[in-house]
């Protein structure tokens, strides 16, 4: 490695690191907490099988994971201003990736609702709660648990997802990478570079993934 | 008079007519024993007697209101299970809560009791079927007997008018069995009012102030132990009791 290429790894690492911290995390951290919102008002829709609704979820789930990230995200921000709506580059990508992110997780979660013992919401219905109570206090918590490590895998898949967001000019790491790269044209180290902070950023959420894990694990399971 | 149904009928699509015409009441302190071959519509009586399953017709008065089971609103039904309390066959506990909290939950969620008034009263329920030593206790760490006991601490803990139970030793070892029927009778002593489903045919005749037989749907006969044990005159009765005895 030329000294020269060793300067410019250095001098863009925190150029590279800042939009990072400042357009990458909270893009994950607000489509992922929208998105889980999502899922689980479309996963209890389904679970409580309200007619005509649970439809259109089923519908929702099977044209978002049937089409790429990428194709949703040019249809809303290069399609829709055709139409007239003309949307700004960031909230555009959190509420793409949300919608996305949505769909995926609605899944996980009702997997893990329909994976939780049926006869304990008869149980709180006996004691004398309601339905919603039950699902609040006793079904969803345990569904949650069920779904914490695959919740985790997809929110490290979206982690690296949003640096497609740079297509639609949202300054996050891997534009802001491409942007340095233009200048000094060192595309195998920068892009390296830029991998290895996504792989840092992976890394650190597997460890918190395994310590919630750990943390949620039991109920007291033998 | 807590309970009285009349003529409380209820179909599956699949299965068709699953209880005919059910006739039934129960008075203070009573424990109803139901027994009965099975796929009788035991269960079925019961689920429909708390709303599990909803009944196709018939009325019911509970607590001195009449209610139409045709068409009885959602707040009525809520409100009479606040009054009611349900042992399962398989205990049903709530498997992301201690032993307490189980019993604690109907009480803090549905009843809005404080937190630490509903804690002293989940620990003397829980004390007086034999677990105070097991109070922070998840379901998975319990033994069948420890949380069927749980149960019917849970179920007892609301100071319910009538509790039913559906076969709440089926699921146990025959070790197991003997501890949670103890209870039950212990229960029965006090004068609680219970309708319990079983096959315990001792435990009923013991226990029971009135035994109920129950056919294809139908409450066959329902007469005091006395009278049933001793003046079967009924085929299908002897038939039903002969075969369990071989077992
Ligand atoms: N949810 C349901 N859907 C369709 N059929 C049902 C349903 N529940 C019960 N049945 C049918 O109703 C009949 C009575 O069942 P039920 O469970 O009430 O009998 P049981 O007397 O409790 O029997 P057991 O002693 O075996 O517990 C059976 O034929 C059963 O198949
Ligand atoms: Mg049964």
């Amino acid at each position: 490695m030329t000294e020269r290429v060793a300067r410019i790894l250095i001098e863009s690492f925190p150029k590279i690191l800042l939009p990072g911290l400042k357009m990458t995390v909270p893009l994950t951290v607000l489509a992922f907490s929208l998105g889980l919102v999502i899922a689980v008002i479309t996963a209890l829709i389904q679970y409580v099988k309200i007619p005509v609704i649970k439809e259109i979820s089923r519908f929702y789930i099977w044209v978002v994971r049937g089409t790429p990230l990428l194709v949703q995200l040019f249809v809303v921000f290069y399609g829709l201003p055709s139409i007239g709506i003309i949307t700004q580059p960031f909230p555009t990508a959190v509420l793409v990736f949300a919608i996305n992110e949505g769909a995926y997780a609605a899944e996980t979660i009702r997997a893990a609702l329909e994976s939780i013992p049926h006869g304990q919401l008869e149980a709180g219905l006996c004691v004398g709660m309601t339905r919603a109570q039950t699902m609040r206090r006793i079904i969803l918590p345990q569904a949650f648990r069920t779904a914490v490590p695959t919740l985790g895998n997809e929110l490290i898949s979206m982690v690296k997802d949003t640096s497609l967001a740079a297509n639609i000019t949202v300054m996050e790491m891997f534009m802001t990478t491409q942007r340095i790269n233009s200048v000094y044209y060192e595309p195998l180290a920068l892009y390296m570079e830029v991998g290895l902070i996504y792989l840092i950023f992976s890394t650190v959420l597997t460890k918190l993934q395994r310590l919630a894990e750990k943390k949620l694990a039991s109920y007291g399971r033998r | 008079m807590i309970l009285e149904v009349k003529n409380m009928k209820k179909s599956f699509p699949e299965a068709g007519e699953v209880l005919k015409n059910i006739n039934l009441s129960v008075d203070k302190g009573d424990v109803i024993a139901v027994i009965g071959p099975s796929g009788g519509g035991k269960t079925t009586m019961l689920r429909c007697l708390n709303f599990l399953e909803t009944p196709d017709s018939g009325t019911m008065i509970f607590d001195g209101a009449e209610y139409d089971l045709r068409n009885i609103s959602k707040s009525d039904i809520y409100s009479i299970r606040k009054h009611t309390g349900f042992v399962f066959q398989n205990y049903n506990l709530f498997l992301n809560k201690t032993a307490i909290q189980n019993v604690a939950e109907g009480l803090v969620t549905a009843r809005k009791m404080n937190k630490k008034e509903a804690r002293a009263k989940a620990e003397l329920a829980l004390t007086n079927v034999g677990l105070a030593d097991r109070l922070d206790y998840y379901p998975n760490r319990l033994s069948g007997g420890q949380q069927q006991r749980v149960a019917i601490a849970r179920a007892m803990a609301t100071d319910p008018e009538i509790i039913y139970f559906d076969e709440p030793t089926s699921a146990l070892d025959p070790e197991l069995t003997r501890e949670v029927l103890d209870v039950i009778r212990r229960l029965a002593g006090e004068g609680r009012t219970m309708v319990v489903v079983t096959h315990e045919l001792e435990f009923a005749r013991n226990i029971a102030t009135r035994i109920a037989f129950m056919e294809d749907g139908e409450i066959v006969t329902s007469s005091d132990p006395e009278t049933f044990f001793s003046s079967v005159n009924n085929e299908r009765i002897e038939q039903f009791l002969s075969n369990i005895k071989i077992k």
